[in-house]
């Protein structure tokens, strides 16, 4: 599903994103990359849906040998992942429903699967209600609820998310990620890259270690700190 | 592209012009005023060729019979020239009698020693002709000269004047297209520069768009729409100024001219050119505006 082979990002000022990642991720399962700020985490991610392309090693994405892909490309690699950001990344001049919506229409769904599937994507998030607010109108969590409808309404095999809870108060954090838990339930990779050590903790998933780019460990039913 | 995209996106790019007024209001002056000027100087350099033209086919070939014709000599010209008239090489010629050329170098000259012992027979007959195409004027004056009739030392035509002439259109004509590409140039610059401010405040949109996965025509299309509209809103109301601006210069030149006794200066109706103004503001406006938006996206569509 997901593969990295020795898989090396340097950016272009000479940071090291990530170094030598040599991991596979099946599909089904819900992973949680941690590490501190600078460790890699994002890089890791990005290199996933190419917004970063790696200067050496290879990494292959539902199919796609994403470190060499014609550009024309990439828009498809897009549409198999879903991603939540951690800054949202929500159209401001669209409300809720049209940025689920939008999700759908650049893949070209017919108008009355749309109108089907987007109400059902934010219903499981929760959001029938605001449906018509735009994301200035809605708090954190709303707007991170949205986002999670939008990279849920295609059904993705894999998906990705930045620090889903950086900007969200630990209450909401929690139920950001029962929802994570349930989309994955549903047969859905989850990949998370996040630092909050009580999420990781108390949910007893496989853990990724990034320090400075490397890759330190790999535990199944981990836990943010390896203690024991 | 699906047409049911298509016109999602058309949609979207009609509604981004509304949204973002200020832009769009900023991109259409532009638009305006580029072809504002542009139609003026077009306007201006058609005048002046079209008045060269008319100043052309007013030359005249000018000649004379021998004063020593026979009868039938000069009917022999008479029925040249009539000729030439019939088959379209000749528009019109005047033909001046001995007698009235007599009595025009009398007038002319206003001293009446000068024409002592001097009667109509010491004159000969002119043709005064005006060719249809002056260009034809050294094949005319070739065939003059076989005519036994007529004097070939008498035969004149300004063809200096003619070749200035011809020489100053040309000059116009290339100044009406090096006009025409400047200011497209122009206005493709100013265009896009206005365009990529509206595409550069949006560009955190085209980016979440390119990372949900839209591709680069779903993105491009509706700033495409976008500038098209803005062209061709531009593009009328370049039209309605140049329209109210060229009669006010009409008028205002009639009046100068006619103040200073000048009266022969064809200046156009602004009916003439409408309809072709018209579509050469829509085409350059909607051109410049789709080209516009095509540049100043590109550059976005990057990650």
């Amino acid at each position: 599903m997901i593969k990295f082979v020795d898989t090396t990002k340097i950016y272009s000022n000479g940071a090291v994103g990530v170094k030598n990642i040599t991991l596979s991720i099946e599909k089904g399962e819900f992973v949680f990359v941690i590490g501190a700020s600078g460790s890699g985490k994002s890089t890791f991610l990005k290199l996933i849906m190419h917004e970063e392309t790696p200067t050496e090693g290879e990494v292959y994405v539902n199919g796609y040998s994403v470190h060499n892909m014609p550009r024309s490309e990439i828009p498809y690699l897009r549409r198999s992942l879903g991603v939540v950001f951690q800054d949202f990344r929500l159209l401001p001049n669209k409300t809720a429903y049209e940025n689920v919506a939008f999700a759908m229409q650049i893949v070209e769904a017919l108008p009355r699967e749309i109108r089907r599937q987007v109400p059902l994507a934010l219903g499981l998030v929760g959001l029938s209600k605001k449906a018509k607010a735009y994301p200035g109108q809605l708090s954190g969590g709303e707007q991170q609820r949205v986002v999670l409808a939008r990279a849920l309404v295609n059904n993705p095999a894999v998906l990705i998310a930045d620090e889903p809870t950086g900007n969200l108060d630990p209450k909401t954090s929690l139920e950001i990620m029962d929802l994570l838990d349930e989309i994955n339930q549903r047969g859905t990779t989850v990949i998370v890259a996040t630092h909050e050590k009580s999420i990781v903790d108390a949910m007893k998933k496989r853990v990724i270690m990034l320090d400075r780019g490397e890759l330190v460990s790999d535990v199944k039913r981990g836990q943010y700190t390896n203690e024991d | 592209m699906k047409i049911r995209t298509l016109r999602l996106l058309t949609r979207e790019g009609a509604a981004n012009v509304y949204k973002n007024k200020l832009m769009s209001a900023a991109s259409m002056v532009t638009i305006t005023t580029t072809l504002f000027i542009l139609g003026l100087v077009l306007l201006i350099i058609v005048n002046v060729i079209t008045n060269l033209e008319a100043k052309k086919r007013d030359l005249q070939v000018k000649f004379y019979l021998r004063v020593e014709t026979t009868r039938l000599e000069q009917e022999e010209v008479a029925i040249f020239i009539e000729n030439c008239r019939a088959t379209g090489v000749v528009t019109a010629y005047e033909y001046e009698s001995r007698e009235q050329a007599y009595e025009n170098a009398k007038k002319n000259l206003q001293n009446e020693s000068l024409m002592e012992g001097l009667t109509p027979d010491n004159f000969s007959e002119g043709y005064f002709v005006t060719l249809a195409n002056p260009n034809d004027s050294d094949q005319f004056i070739a065939k003059l000269k076989l005519l036994s009739g007529v004097n070939p030392k008498w035969i004149t035509y300004p063809k200096q004047e003619l070749e200035r002439i011809t020489g100053i259109v040309r000059v116009f004509n290339y100044a009406a297209i090096f006009v025409l590409v400047v200011l497209m140039v122009i206005s493709i610059l100013l265009i896009s520069n206005t365009i990529r401010l509206t595409v550069f405040a949006r560009r955190k949109e085209i980016e979440i768009m390119k990372y949900v996965g839209a591709n680069d025509w779903f993105i491009r299309f509706p700033f495409i729409i976008e500038g098209m509209i803005i062209g061709l809103l531009g593009a009328l109301l370049a039209y309605l100024l140049t329209s109210q601006a060229y009669g006010w210069i009409v008028d205002g030149l009639n009046n100068l001219f006619s103040s200073i006794m000048i009266t022969n200066l064809e200046l156009m109706k602004f009916d003439q050119f409408a309809i072709r103004i018209l579509v050469v503001n829509i085409i350059f406006g909607m051109t410049i505006g789709v080209i516009g938006s095509f540049m100043s996206v590109k550059k976005h569509l990057d990650v």
